[in-house]
């Protein structure tokens, strides 16, 4: 089985752009258990990824090797590539706090920080700019417009990212992470939480973010990862079973048990 | 039909008993507090005066005050925050944040729990070993340390539970943006935890300042003024202990109106830190 795109991908422009992460046999292990096999992959630069798979696949697990926020907690490791734009992010030299500043991240739950809207945006930026009131008002706002928050927000800056609504709260965190201006934005289950309507908001701004950044989007949704991404990994017990155009996989996957799974019949 | 309704009969009646025991119960349990209060306003209340927050305590047979004692306890309580708490909330930091997953928490932990209910006067007694032997006197300053050993525990205790009850996901959030780890614990887990830390504090002085035995045998008791830490200083409880026990009319009416003030103080600290953990609650 091959892990890289299926060749009919020339056929689609984006083929032409090249690989921003790859991921080359990639192990993770929780202590002893093996909870990722052997991954290959890679993944186009400016495009949305979706990653599939029933609980427990390792599908976020996958996503949190990429920003090495696995690292938090004890007894969790990683063996194997993970490529950014060439460069090994496993390597012990690489620098975390600037890995992280370059692949931004998203959580299933809103995370706002406990502190005011604006402040929310402002934290991330301040950590490696120094820049001017005025700038910073700037970046707020670019920001806040950039995740369709701003007209939302625009008169309550000082008021509490708390006081936000679930899908308003979700949006400031993709506010918060595209403010500090990363290549890659990882999401986890970003909609998992959220109503329809603000989920399809979600959506929208995905789709909208893939011109400047390439995202890659973990969902237990399968309609989800059918709109919003142009390639799919469909993941099943820590294996990578098959990646292709999420178009494929969705209407002729070549294994059965992708198969299976996005007809339903197990999941 | 009839089994399940005799069932049902007989549960109501349990629930009756139950309940009916419960309600005693916590009858009892605040019995003994009303009555302690109402004993401390009935009797408290008819010593407050100017004189006694103007006047020092007196030699027996005359009238006076409490103004030494009150300014002994104020100056050793915050002597006693002010050396525990950056101790108390550095170390519940570590084992909150560092480590988490590290033995030595587990150590700590514990024999910070023991600390937490060790009885105040061995305390008190080595302080007397460590400090008061050794200058030679009692001192003010020993009962401030005496008072910051007894404030670590409690501070190491609720920074330690209150930054537990910060979500993991809040951390992560944090570590995602870039946040070095020390930041991630400034701006944002000690924000989402301050009012919890705040009020660990809070309950702190609230001990404190009723603590009798550990001052005893380290600042022991001045019947004058005295702003000299490094001279024994008089306090509400020590003064309170020994007014208390003497027979002479107007000290006894002075330690009743010390042990009001005394609690009054710690019930007005109580409320405050329960109306800043509601407010968290309420969010």
């Amino acid at each position: 089985m091959s892990q890289m795109l299926s060749p009919d991908m020339t056929i689609a422009a984006e083929a032409a752009t090249k690989a921003k992460i790859e991921v080359k046999n990639l192990n993770f292990y929780y202590g002893q258990s093996k909870a990722l096999k052997d991954i290959t992959l890679s993944l186009p630069e400016r495009s949305v990824t979706a990653f599939i798979g029933p609980s427990g696949c390792g599908k976020s697990t996958l996503l949190r090797v990429f920003n090495r926020i696995y690292e938090l907690y004890p007894r969790q490791t990683a063996e194997g590539q993970v490529l950014l734009d060439g460069q090994n992010v496993l390597d012990r030299s690489q620098d975390l706090n600037l890995l992280r500043t370059k692949i931004g991240m998203v959580f299933q739950k809103p995370t706002p920080f406990p502190m005011s809207i604006y402040e929310n945006i402002a934290f991330g930026v301040r950590l490696y700019e120094k820049i001017s009131k005025a700038e910073m008002d700037g970046r707020v706002e670019q920001a806040l417009k950039r995740a369709a928050l701003w007209t939302e927000v625009k008169d309550k800056l000082n008021a509490s990212g708390l006081s936000l609504s679930g899908g308003q709260q979700q949006r400031l965190c993709i506010a918060r992470t595209v403010a500090v201006k990363p290549e890659v934005i990882l999401l986890d289950e970003p909609a998992s939480a959220l109503d329809p309507l603000s989920t399809a908001k979600i959506e929208e701004l995905i789709d909208e973010l893939q011109a400047d950044y390439t995202i890659v989007i973990v969902t237990h949704n399968m309609q989800q990862a059918a709109r919003v991404s142009k390639q799919t990994a469909f993941m099943y017990l820590g294996e990578l079973v098959e990646f292709d155009r999420t178009e494929k996989i969705f209407t002729s996957p070549r294994e059965k048990r992708t198969q299976d799974y996005i007809t339903g019949r197990f999941g | 039909m009839s089994t399940a309704a005799s069932l049902h009969q007989s549960r109501k009646r349990k629930n009756g008993v139950m309940m009916a025991l419960c309600v005693i119960a916590a009858c009892i349990g605040l019995a003994w507090l009303a009555l302690i209060l109402g004993a401390l306003l009935y009797k408290g209340l008819a010593g407050v005066s100017l004189s006694v927050f103007t006047e020092m305590t007196p030699p027996p047979g005359d009238a006076g005050g409490l103004l030494n004692a009150i300014y002994g306890s104020i100056v050793m309580t915050i002597i006693g925050i002010i050396v525990g708490t950056p101790i108390g909330v550095l170390a519940g930091t570590y084992m909150a944040e560092y480590g988490r997953f590290s033995k030595l928490t587990t150590v700590v932990r514990f024999i910070n729990d023991i600390l937490l209910s060790a009885p105040s006067i061995i305390i008190g007694l080595f302080v007397y070993e460590l400090m008061v032997r050794p200058m030679g006197h009692f001192s003010a300053i020993a009962g401030a340390v005496a008072l910051a050993i007894l404030v670590i525990p409690v501070v190491v205790r609720t920074t330690e539970d209150m930054l537990n009850l910060v979500p993991n996901a809040l951390r992560e959030a944090g570590t995602a943006i870039g946040a070095p780890r020390w930041v991630v614990i400034r701006s944002v887990a000690y924000r989402a935890a301050l009012s919890g830390i705040v009020t660990g504090i809070l309950l702190a002085i609230a001990r404190i300042s009723g603590e009798t035995a550990p001052l005893l045998f380290t600042a022991l008791n001045n019947q004058f003024w005295s702003s000299n830490l490094n001279a024994p200083m008089a306090s509400l409880p020590v003064t309170i202990f020994q007014f208390a026990l003497s027979p002479y009319e107007e000290w006894q009416q002075l330690a009743w109106t010390g042990a009001l003030i005394i609690t009054l103080t710690v019930l007005a600290l109580s409320i405050f830190a329960r109306s800043l953990t509601g407010r968290r609650e309420d969010k």
